[in-house]
C-alpha cells in the first residue's frame, strides 16, 4: 500500500503520513546516541562515537559536535554530510545576524532558521529530507541556557534533558529518572557518562568512543570604573564559552566517576 | 529645509527634541510637522534630511571640505523630504516585523545597528537616502538609556549628548558646558531649554520645537 | 614709461580729501603725513579674479596654492564693568596650523582694541593704520576719538577696497565719552554696534556658551571667566581655533591684559571642576541629587502621557 506514496516526499499517504520523512527519522535512530543535559550553570552535550578504527587518522577533533557561533553548539545524529550543509547555513545565518544587529543571534531564532530549511525539503518536489537530528546547546541574554532538538521534519522543541539517535528512548527513561532541577554542570557531565554507559552496547567506555562538549559562562570582571565619557560605557556582560573536550579529559572524567570499576565488579 | 535636533541622555532617560519646520529652499510651508517618530515603546527617532543649499555649503566650508556636491543635492530638497519620511517608515515597519516574527522587541543597541546597516547599504545604492538621525532608547534589560547619532553615510556614534543640523553650530558648546554624567532629568530639561533658546537667539531660521522623553515608562511628550 | 605706469595704476583708493595734495615724501604707500595713497594692487583688469586664482580669499577654489588664514575665534562683549575681549591664538593655512601664538588682539591705543579674524595681514595692516589715524584725530581735536568714529574710519577704508579681496572681520572695542562700546566691522563693509559679538569659524560655538552665561550685571570676575570659557568651548569644537587664549578687559582708564592661557589645559580644568562639583554635591547630605537618604521634594518635569503620533 505504502509503495505508491513513500517514494515521494511531497505526497501524503492515504493515512496522512509522509513516509520519506519518517524513514529519515528511522535512519537517525540507528545513528550514535547523543544526549544533552541542561544544568543551572551550563549545558553538556555528549555523543557516542560509532565509528572508531585504529587506522583512522583523525586529528582528534569531534566529528559530531559543531560550534554554530559564539553562544551555540550542536550535536548531530544522522548523516554527517547532510549535517554539514545545515551547519554551514546556521553559521552563515548567525554571522549575518551578528553583522546586522551587532549582537549574537537568539538561540531559538537560529534553530528556527535551520528548521525552516529542513521543512522545505519535506515539501518541495524531488528533494530528499535532511537525514539529521540536532541537539542544540546555547545561551542568550533573554532565556539563559537552553537545550533544543530538531528532527528531519523541521520540528524543534526545548528540553531540560533529552537524547537523540540509537536507544534514545532508553536514554530518556534514564534521564527522566536521574535528572534534578538544580544540577551543576559537573553533575550533568557525570550523569551524561552514566546514561551513555548504560545505553551504549560497548562494555568499556573511554574517551575514544565518546565526544563531549560543554557550554558555560565566564563571569565578567566587574566593569572598571569609567572615566570621562560615561555615556559610552557598555554593560558588563558575562562571556559565553563552549569547549569540545579532548579525549584525555573525557578519560579523566570517566576515571573520576569510577563507573567502569563498578561495572567490572558487577561482572 | 534646514533641520535642528538635539538629544540628551541621563542615567535612566533620554530627551529628544526636533524642530518642526518643513518646506522647500527658503520657504517654510509648515511649522508644526512632527519630526520625531516613536518606533517602539522604548525607542524613538528624531530625523532630518541633509540640510539644503545654504547650510550644506557652510557646513562643508567649516569642515574644511571643498566639494559642493551637497549644495547640488540641496536643490532637490523636495525629494529629500520624501526620503526621510520614507526611510523612517521603513525602519519602523521592519522593527515591528521583527517583533511579530520573533515575539521579542529589539533593544536600542541592536536596533541602532540595524538602522546603521540600512543606511550603509543605502549609500552604496543607486538612490541613497539623505537622512540624519538621532536615535534615543531605553534599554529595559540593562536599565540604561542610550543615544545614537547616525548619519546618511552610515556612521554610528554612541553619544552622551548630541546635536544635529544647524543646532551643532550654536548649541553643541552649550551642551559641552552644562552636561555632566548622570545629569538629573530636571537639569537635562533645563539644558534642552538653553539649547532651544540659543537656536532661537542666534539662528536666522525661525524654529519651533517639540520634544519627548524616553524612560522605563516609555515615550512621552515633553512640553518645552 | 612713467606716464604709462600712472595710466595703468588704479586711482588712489583711499584718500583723505583734506590731505591728499600735502606732502611729497613718505614711505611705501603712505605720504609724508601718513595718509594712504592707494594700496598697491596687482595691475590686472580684475584684481579680485587675479587674487582668487592664487588664494582662497575670494573663492572656494580648491586649487588655490595660498590658503589665507580664515579659521579663528574672537569675541567681545559689553557689560556693567566695561568690555571683555577674548580671542584664541591659532593661525591656519588650509588644514595646516601655521602658528599657535598669534596675537589676535591689536592694541590700537591705550583705550582701543581691535580683534583679528580673516586675513591676518589685512587686519594687522589696517588696524595699525587705524591707530595712526586715531592718533592724528587726537592731536588735531585735542580729544580722543570716539569708538564710533574710529570704527567708521576703518569701515570706510575697507569699503573703498570692497570686492578686491580684503578679508577682515574685526571688533573695535573701546571706552569713550559715551562709555564702553563695541563695533563690528568687516571687509564687506558691514558696521554694527552691539553688546555681544563673536567672529570667526568658531564664533557659533563661542556664542553657545556666551549667550547662555551672559548678563549685563556680571561681576568683573564672572565676565572674565565667561570670556575665557567661551573661547575654550570654540577651541574644543572648532578645528581651526585653539592653542591659547588671550584675555583683555577694557575699563574707563584703558584696557588691561589679563594673560595668556592654554586652551586644552583650560578645557580639562573645567571638566575636572565639573567632576569635583558633583563629588562635592554628593558628599553634602540633604542637598542636591547625589544626597543619600531622603530625597528632598523637587519639582518634577511636567510630563503628559500623550501618544506621539499625529
Amino acid at each position: 500500500m505504502s509503495r505508491r506514496y513513500d517514494s515521494r516526499t511531497t505526497i501524503f499517504s492515504p493515512e496522512g503520513r509522509l513516509y520519506q520523512v519518517e524513514y529519515a527519522q528511522e535512519a537517525i535512530s540507528l545513528a550514535g546516541t547523543a544526549i544533552g543535559i541542561l544544568a543551572k550553570d551550563g549545558v553538556v552535550l555528549a555523543c557516542e562515537k560509532k565509528f572508531t578504527s585504529k587506522l583512522l587518522d583523525d586529528d582528534g577533533s569531534a566529528e559530531k559536535l559543531y560550534a554554530l557561533n559564539d553562544n551555540m553548539i550542536a550535536a548531530v545524529a544522522g548523516m554527517t554530510a547532510d549535517a554539514s550543509i545545515l551547519v554551514n547555513h546556521a553559521r552563515y545565518a548567525a554571522q549575518k545576524y551578528l553583522k546586522t544587529y551587532n549582537e549574537q543571534m537568539p538561540c531559538e531564532m537560529l534553530i528556527k532558521r535551520v528548521c525552516d530549511i529542513k521543512q522545505g525539503y519535506t515539501q518541495h518536489g524531488g528533494l530528499r529530507p535532511f537525514g539529521v537530528s540536532f541537539l542544540y546547546a546555547g545561551y542568550d541574554d533573554k532565556y539563559q541556557f537552553q537545550l533544543f532538538t530538531s528532527n528531519p521534519s523541521g520540528n524543534y522543541s526545548g528540553w531540560r534533558a533529552t537524547s537523540i539517535g540509537a536507544n534514545n528512548s532508553a536514554a530518556q527513561t534514564l534521564l527522566k529518572k536521574d535528572y534534578k532541577d538544580d544540577l551543576s554542570l559537573e553533575e550533568a557531565c557525570q550523569l551524561a557518562v552514566k546514561v551513555l554507559l548504560k545505553t551504549m552496547d560497548s562494555q568499556n567506555l573511554n574517551g575514544e568512543k565518546l565526544e563531549f562538549a560543554t557550554l558555560s559562562l565566564n563571569k565578567a570582571e566587574s566593569a572598571p570604573e569609567s572615566t570621562g565619557n560615561e555615556a559610552t560605557r557598555g554593560p558588563a556582560t558575562d562571556e559565553v564559552t563552549h569547549r569540545i573536550w579532548r579525549e584525555q579529559e573525557i578519560d579523566e572524567l570517566i576515571k573520576k566517576l569510577g563507573v567502569l570499576d563498578e561495572k567490572k565488579e558487577e561482572e | 529645509m534646514a533641520d535642528c535636533s538635539f538629544g540628551i541622555t541621563g542615567k535612566d532617560f533620554v530627551l529628544l527634541a526636533s524642530d518642526q519646520s518643513a518646506g522647500r529652499s527658503i520657504i517654510k510651508m509648515k511649522s508644526d510637522e512632527n519630526k520625531i517618530r516613536t518606533l517602539s515603546p522604548g525607542l524613538a527617532l528624531a530625523f532630518g534630511g541633509e540640510p539644503g543649499e545654504f547650510t550644506s555649503l557652510g557646513k562643508r566650508r567649516l569642515m574644511g571640505g571643498t566639494s559642493n556636491e551637497l549644495a547640488k543635492r540641496g536643490g532637490e530638497s523636495d525629494m529629500i523630504k520624501r526620503d526621510t519620511n520614507n526611510f523612517v517608515d521603513y525602519v519602523e515597519r521592519n522593527l515591528r516585523l521583527y517583533q511579530i516574527r520573533n515575539n521579542t522587541e529589539l533593544l536600542p543597541a541592536p536596533a541602532s545597528a540595524f538602522i546603521r546597516k540600512e543606511l550603509a547599504n543605502s549609500i552604496r545604492s543607486r538612490s541613497p537616502y539623505a537622512v540624519n538621525l538621532l536615535l534615543g532608547g531605553y534599554d529595559k534589560v540593562h536599565s540604561e538609556a542610550h543615544l545614537y547619532s547616525i548619519d546618511l553615510y552610515g556612521t554610528k556614534a554612541i553619544l552622551p549628548y548630541a546635536a544635529q543640523g544647524l543646532g551643532i553650530y550654536v548649541a553643541l558648546s552649550t551642551m559641552d558646558k552644562y552636561w555632566y554624567p548622570d545629569i538629573t532629568r530636571d537639569e537635562a530639561v533645563e539644558l534642552l531649554k538653553k539649547c532651544v533658546a540659543e537656536v532661537k537667539l542666534r539662528l536666522a531660521y525661525q524654529f519651533t520645537f517639540n520634544a519627548i522623553v524616553i524612560d522605563k515608562e516609555g515615550v512621552k511628550n515633553l512640553p518645552l | 614709461m612713467e606716464a604709462l605706469v600712472q595710466r595703468l595704476a588704479p586711482p588712489p583708493a583711499h584718500v583723505d580729501p583734506d590731505e591728499y595734495d600735502l606732502g611729497a615724501d613718505g614711505e611705501g604707500n603712505l605720504n609724508a603725513l601718513g595718509v594712504v595713497r592707494g594700496m598697491q594692487v596687482p595691475r590686472v583688469p580684475d584684481p579680485a579674479a587675479f587674487l582668487s586664482t592664487y588664494t582662497n580669499s575670494m573663492s572656494q577654489n580648491p586649487q588655490a596654492k595660498i590658503k589665507l588664514e580664515h579659521g579663528t575665534t574672537t569675541l567681545a562683549f559689553r557689560f556693567r564693568g566695561g568690555i571683555i575681549v577674548s580671542v584664541d591664538s591659532r593661525a591656519t593655512a588650509g588644514s595646516y596650523i601655521a602658528s599657535g601664538t598669534v596675537k589676535k588682539v591689536i592694541e590700537i591705543n591705550k583705550y582701543l582694541l581691535g580683534t583679528m579674524a580673516g586675513g591676518a595681514a589685512d587686519c594687522q595692516y589696517w588696524e595699525t593704520y587705524l591707530g595712526m589715524r586715531c592718533r592724528m584725530h587726537e592731536l588735531r581735536n585735542k580729544e580722543r576719538i570716539s569708538v564710533a568714529a574710529a570704527s567708521k574710519l576703518l569701515a570706510n577704508i575697507v569699503y573703498e577696497y570692497k570686492g578686491q579681496g580684503l578679508s577682515m572681520g574685526t571688533m573695535i572695542c573701546g571706552w569713550d565719552k559715551t562709555g564702553p562700546a563695541i563695533f563690528y566691522v568687516d571687509s564687506e563693509g558691514t558696521r554694527l554696534k552691539g553688546d555681544v559679538f563673536a567672529v570667526g569659524s568658531g564664533a557659533t560655538f563661542a556664542y553657545g556658551v556666551l549667550d547662555q552665561g551672559y548678563s549685563w550685571d556680571l561681576s568683573d570676575e564672572d565676565a572674565q571667566e565667561l570670556g575665557r570659557r567661551a573661547i575654550v568651548a570654540a577651541g574644543h569644537r572648532d578645528a581651526y581655533s585653539g592653542n591659547t587664549n588671550n584675555l583683555f578687559h577694557v575699563r574707563e582708564d584703558g584696557w588691561e591684559f589679563l594673560g595668556n592661557k592654554d586652551i586644552s589645559e583650560l578645557w580639562y580644568k573645567y571638566e575636572q571642576e565639573k567632576r569635583d562639583a558633583r563629588v562635592a554635591a554628593a558628599a553634602q547630605p540633604g542637598s542636591g541629587e547625589g544626597a543619600q537618604g531622603e530625597n528632598p521634594a523637587r519639582p518634577t518635569t511636567e510630563v503628559q502621557s500623550v501618544p506621539m503620533e499625529e
